[in-house]
């Protein structure tokens, strides 16, 4: 006991030293737990960023330094982590987290602390309040909403089922979407949240069918999204169409026979800077984007980098300075990043999307 | 870094409180209870709760308490008819009902979003909360063990190695798990209390039954039936969690190593300590009653 307290202690005072002038950047990401599959995701981005940064010099004339912590999905180990990373590792910046439950607190206290905080995983309206140095690289729940609703309705459905996780985002994403649909008078029928996790959906679908909706809208990761595809496929319930919430992030696992014909939307990964990071995520990790995520991580790193360069410094006060003058249209992998008065992105370009027999094609 | 100290002292002093709250239930009474986050989130929620309706942290305090208290009874209320094995199991399940509430309710609890903005007591102040909080986890310490080193404190050790001696001399055992419940109750809602107001959030992600398994870890590393042991157990493992991500910048591991690393730490030390070790680092004192 004593002596791994001392070891602690020791290794406390080891990692103390950090030369100001270099950019060093926190991420606190939940790399195990319930939201794993997203936080490794938001890792890669960042990983490929830090890469691509790095290889062309760094910046302030050394390289970036990124240190990643797990928050575990628990906020007293991603307060524990956050607080390390400003108080002994003297970040300037600190990227995270993916659930609004957890964003929430830790960017109050970077907020509090005077740090940046870059959020890229919470779509929560409640982000917007958080204060000064807090900006958000995704558009908050409004903006995807809206623009999913309006797809919807273009293609002319009216009465719908959502689908989607019961957690933070899945419970945001389905009133987000169920209040613009309904400002565009389409009717949602019902809204249908599923436990992760389960080894069958066929009840929540079979039920969802029932209602012979005019379409389903749903979102949906990992070995979930798969499973319920695969069984709506069973099932015929995919005759009906099915619009999917960041199409590849919905489809990624699934067998590409159940999921031909879904239309969906999704980040705008085609753009001059979308297509370059799209091929570098697949060369690297041998796979197309496993979820949403990965993009926000990259371009979060990018543009703290890019904000360091333009103020010369990585001072907080100086770089969130930058920050505002580069949020007025800095060119990212997920398309055109512009803050509003509030330091949310305020737009975000999405695509619109089929899934074709050879994989996804553009409306 | 000494914000961060600060820091790791407060969330250890309330994990200390929840340990405490287990181990006069588990230690001292052998009630194995699976769902002991429930009595922290009723603390937690007493507090968001009042927040979200506009009223002040003492009236938060006041509905925490009322909660767990009533959380408490409802356990006990469960134990008059089931062994000790299956009492655990369905406080497990008591304690899962009240996640799943807590995410669906979503025009009470907020959902899975939550409740946010809680005000943090003293503003931002490190010292002061810590204060609260180890002033907070000192009364238990003297209270718990008075309440054990008590006549009552017998009988209780007596619910838990012999019931039905303990009944065949006229003892009351449903009426003893009730005040056992409702005397561990309270500080574990005060720690939900505290919580809420420093990370200024009460979401259903807090409520996660593997959050239980961490308090046990605590209090089985510590020593059951030892009230310093279950504080030892409560701080060591904060340290100890608190101190991987500077092992892995030390040593140049990935972060995926700290991932593993903190499931190893709550897992495996259960595990190492019941094997080699099930006294804990502070064993039990036999004779160690004055009444």
């Amino acid at each position: 006991m004593r002596s791994s307290l001392v070891l602690g202690l020791g290794l406390l005072l080891a990692t103390h030293v950090a030369a100001k002038a270099e950019l060093v950047v926190g991420a606190v990401i939940p790399l195990s737990g319930a939201s794993a599959t997203q936080g490794e995701d938001q890792r890669r981005g960042m990983e490929i960023a830090l890469e691509e940064i790095n290889a062309a010099g760094g910046v302030l004339g050394k390289p970036v330094k990124l240190i990643v912590e797990d928050s575990g999905g628990r906020v007293p180990s991603a307060l524990d982590a956050a607080k390390k990373l400003v108080t002994v590792d003297s970040v300037s910046a600190v990227i995270g987290e993916y659930s609004s439950g957890i964003t929430i607190p830790i960017g109050q206290y970077l907020v509090q602390s005077g740090k940046i905080h870059l959020n890229i995983g919470s779509s929560s309206n409640r982000i917007r309040d958080l204060g000064a140095t807090s900006f958000s690289v995704l558009g908050l729940e409004a903006v995807s909403s809206k623009f999913a609703a309006k797809d919807v309705v273009a293609q002319g459905w009216k009465k719908i089922v959502i689908v989607g996780p019961n957690n933070a985002y899945g419970q945001g994403m389905a009133s987000g979407v169920k209040e613009e649909l309904e400002k565009l008078g389409a009717t949602v029928m019902s809204t249908l949240l599923y436990t992760e996790g389960q080894t069958t959906y066929r009840r929540e679908l079979q039920q969802a069918a029932q209602m012979k909706p005019d379409a389903f809208v749903y979102s949906a990761y990992g070995k979930d999204a798969a499973l319920m595809n695969r069984e709506a496929f069973e099932l015929g319930i995919n005759k009906t169409p099915w619009y999917a919430i960041y199409l590849s992030m919905c489809t990624a696992d699934s067998q590409r026979e159940t999921v031909v014909g879904q239309y969906g939307m999704d980040l705008n990964f085609v753009g001059p800077n979308g297509k370059a990071y799209e091929e570098a995520y697949r060369k690297k990790y041998g796979m197309s984007f496993k979820t949403s995520f990965s993009g926000y991580g990259y371009d979060a790193l990018k543009l703290l980098a890019a904000a360091a360069g333009k103020a010369g410094s990585a001072e907080p006060a100086k770089l969130r300075e930058a920050l505002i003058e580069l949020g007025k249209g800095y060119e990212g992998a997920t398309g055109t990043i512009t803050f509003d008065a509030g330091r949310q992105r305020s737009e975000q370009p999405y695509l619109t999307l089929k899934m074709g027999q050879n994989g996804y094609e553009p409306r | 870094m000494f914000d961060f100290i600060l820091h790791v002292a407060i969330i250890a002093a309330l994990n200390g409180l929840l340990a405490l709250s287990l181990n006069l239930q588990l230690g001292y009474a052998g009630l194995a209870n699976f769902g002991q986050i429930a009595l922290f989130g009723a603390g937690a929620y007493g507090a968001a709760l009042a927040f979200s309706w506009g009223f002040g942290p003492f009236a938060g305090l006041l509905l925490g308490l009322a909660l767990v208290s009533l959380l408490a009874l409802v356990f006990a209320r469960l134990g008059r008819s089931l062994g000790a094995d299956y009492w655990g199991i369905a406080t497990l399940s008591i304690a899962e009902i009240l996640r799943t509430v807590a995410t669906n309710e979503t025009w009470l609890t907020g959902g899975a979003q939550g409740i946010g903005g809680l005000p943090q007591l003293f503003g931002f102040d490190l010292p002061g909360t810590l204060a609260l909080a180890a002033a907070a986890l000192l009364a238990t310490y003297l209270v718990l063990r008075g309440v054990t080193q008590s006549k009552f404190g017998l009988a209780v050790r007596l619910l838990r190695e012999e019931p039905q001696l303990a009944a065949s001399l006229g003892y009351d055992l449903a009426g003893l798990r009730r005040r056992v419940m409702l005397i561990s109750g309270v500080p574990a809602g005060l720690c939900g209390f505290l919580y809420a107001h420093y990370v200024t959030f009460v979401g259903p992600d807090q409520l996660f039954a593997s959050e239980t398994f961490f308090i046990w870890a605590m209090v089985v590393i510590g020593g059951l039936a030892n009230h310093s042991g279950a504080v030892l157990g409560a701080v060591a493992l904060q340290i100890l969690s608190a101190s991987i991500p500077f092992a892995k910048d030390a040593l140049g591991l990935t972060s995926e190593y700290v991932a593993a690393a903190r499931l190893t730490l709550t897992g495996g030390g259960l595990l190492l300590f019941l094997l080699l070790r099930p006294q804990g680092l502070l064993p039990e004192r036999i004779g160690s009653v004055r009444a």
